[in-house]
């Protein structure tokens, strides 16, 4: 052997990564499978059998929910393990983390059969690309090291410009990708110069090895803050850029101006997509960030989240309130789930031992996004089976006599934004109850108050869609043809609104 | 023997970044804003494989290599939706996208 590896050999060894670190992350590992299984498929099978690939998929998802959830196996988050030398860590309540990414990915892939199937569209790519965003969501969400953290978000961030700019007869779905790809390079570039920056001002403390590793820069920022020079201005620039590139994914104040026309030209599939696995990831990134490295510097960064989660509340439900577009008006409503959000990270880093009915602010933030999901969905299956001259154009007015055309997408409708308005006793009001009742045990008054004020203005704007689909239409030549709802519609809407109600229970028991 | 400091390469990526993000918010025509944001992406770079000098720690020069790959990724993302943007419309001027308001 050359004598120059023989030194090496021994150093590599210790970091090189056992099957212990693979067993961590099966789940992430069989999605991506999952993803190739798609692309084989599409070559292999003939084409009466291609409904076999969204079945497929389907499938795998279920087991990989069920595989989630199994407590037993060597894959189960154990809290603060670290596997690949320090590069992943699970440290969140993990298993509802990877439910969030793997429902929201097996949801879509409910939506987006017949929606491509209706407009031409390839399904097998669709598919392979949703699978490897969600394998790479659930990889970012575990990161334990800025190489992994960026590699991850690219990852999903490139697949999620496909999604978007998918139907390429489109000019509303291109343009959307193309405002996405502006505003989400944008977002990349100045993430990346500030995972640069803290790497360069942090690489120079004594004792750090590796400054790119979340633990170790932990240690060296509580190590700075001691000193009286404090932290250089050097970091501090570089892990606002950091979080800023983050909050453009949770779509944040004020990073949320490329929503509300991303959310309206992409596929409606991949909006619910966008809307509810992204902002995830956004969120758990955000947790992850502001919890563990940057710990440190939690009296400098509670402020900043603070004022960021009213803003957000605020730009997002005064959007919402002047958008005649279903579409626009639930993208806008999203902002202001962001910042409800924003606000349990807020209670997270300000009293991190705050419990809301027996559950901390991290646990907090998954269930609001579980309960967001649900809602969303129900609302995007709707909009999926009612028959729109573009995907883009969702007027209000175009659900006028919906609840006589079908009463079935009237409930999906009803039930979905009942959930994402906050509606006792559905899941999305026990979900808005926990994030006030943190507020209230962080002592947080003015973002309570300004909380209060927003759901008040958001009952407005859900009830004005709501409206719509219960008054019968005035011009005598739209037609009040019932609606063809396939049984696997039905069978989605009757889970989910099922969901909205006993989830809430579920909670808390 | 060192001729350059490390700050005269922060200087020069900074000036770059802000090069590409002057770019990225006034520019009109969608190539031109492309290459911005990769001008970004190089500023970054160049930073990464200073720091990476400077402090002697080899991390920064590896990512450099995730970074290309990934920006090679969005490139060929991004040219492709402009590309069928194009087709679809004639024109890659940021004036032109209109279709999506309220």
């Amino acid at each position: 052997m050359i004598p120059f590896l023989a030194n090496i050999d021994p150093a590599f060894k210790v970091l090189a990564p056992r099957t212990a670190d693979w067993l961590t992350i099966l789940p992430e590992i069989a999605v991506a499978a999952l993803a190739l299984v798609c692309l084989v498929q599409a070559i292999l099978l003939p084409k009466p059998l291609r409904w076999l690939i969204p079945a497929t998929a389907r499938t795998g998802l279920v087991l990989v929910i069920a595989m989630a959830y199994t407590t037993a196996g060597p894959w189960a988050p154990k809290n603060d393990v670290e596997s690949f030398a320090g590069l992943l860590r699970q440290d969140l309540p993990f298993a509802g983390v990877r439910l969030v990414f793997l429902a929201s990915a097996l949801l879509t892939s409910l939506l987006a059969a017949r929606f491509l199937r209706e407009r031409g569209a390839a399904i097998a790519d669709y598919h392979h690309v949703l699978l490897v965003v969600t394998a790479a969501f659930m990889l970012l969400a575990q990161s334990n090291h800025f190489v992994t953290f960026f590699l991850a978000l690219e990852t999903a961030a490139v697949g999620l410009y496909v999604l978007v700019g998918y139907l390429r007869r489109s000019e509303a779905s291109l343009e959307a990708g193309v405002k996405y790809l502006v505003a989400g390079g944008l977002s990349s570039a100045l993430l990346l110069m500030g995972i640069v920056l803290v790497y360069g001002a942090l690489g120079s403390v004594a004792g750090i090895t590796d400054s790119l590793n979340f633990t170790q820069i932990g240690k060296a920022l509580s190590a700075q803050v001691q000193t009286p020079t404090g932290i250089s201005p050097l970091t501090l620039v570089g892990i606002a850029l950091i979080l800023g590139g983050v909050a453009f994914k949770l779509g944040a104040f004020p990073f949320h101006a490329w929503i509300p026309d991303v959310y309206q030209g992409a596929p409606t599939p991949t909006t619910a997509f966008l809307a509810t696995a992204s902002k995830a990831a956004g969120a758990f990134t955000l947790l992850v960030l502001v919890t563990g490295p940057f710990a440190a510097l939690a009296l400098k960064l509670a402020p900043v989240l603070a004022i960021a989660a009213v803003l957000t509340l605020l730009a997002g439900n005064l959007g919402a309130l002047s958008a005649t577009d279903v579409k626009r008006t639930l993208a806008l409503s999203g902002v202001s789930h962001a910042g409800f959000i924003l606000a349990a990270v807020t209670v997270a880093v300000i009293a991190p031992e705050a419990t809301a009915y027996g559950y901390t602010a991290e646990q907090v933030v998954v269930l609001y996004l579980l309960a967001y999901l649900v809602g969303t969905f129900l609302a995007s299956q709707a909009l999926v089976s009612l028959p729109a001259a573009a995907d883009h154009l969702r007027p209000h007015l175009a659900l006028r006599g919906l609840l006589r055309r079908s009463p079935s997408l009237a409930a999906a409708l009803g039930f979905g934004i009942g959930s994402l308005a906050g509606v006792p006793p559905s899941v999305g009001f026990i979900a808005k109850l926990l994030v006030l009742a943190l507020l209230v045990k962080a002592k947080l008054w003015w973002v309570l108050g300004v909380a209060l004020v927003c759901v008040a203005i958001s009952i407005h704007y859900y009830f004005c869609i709501l409206r719509e689909a219960v008054v019968r239409p005035t011009e005598d030549n739209v037609e009040l043809a019932p609606l063809e709802i396939s049984f696997g519609a039905r069978f989605l809407i009757g889970a989910l609104a099922a969901a909205t109600i006993l989830g809430g229970l579920l909670i808390l028991n | 023997m060192e001729h350059t400091s490390l700050a005269h390469h922060l200087i020069l990526a900074g000036l770059l970044f802000a090069l590409g993000l002057t770019g990225v918010l006034v520019r009109r025509n969608l190539l031109v804003v492309y290459m911005c944001l990769e001008l970004m992406l190089a500023a970054a770079t160049l930073a990464l494989v200073a720091f990476s000098r400077f402090n002697k720690t080899m991390d920064g020069a590896v990512l450099v290599f995730f970074v290309i790959t990934v920006a090679a990724a969005e490139v060929a993302v991004g040219l492709a939706l402009i590309v069928a943007l194009f087709r679809k419309r004639g024109s890659v001027q940021s004036d032109a996208l209109t279709t999506l308001r309220d």
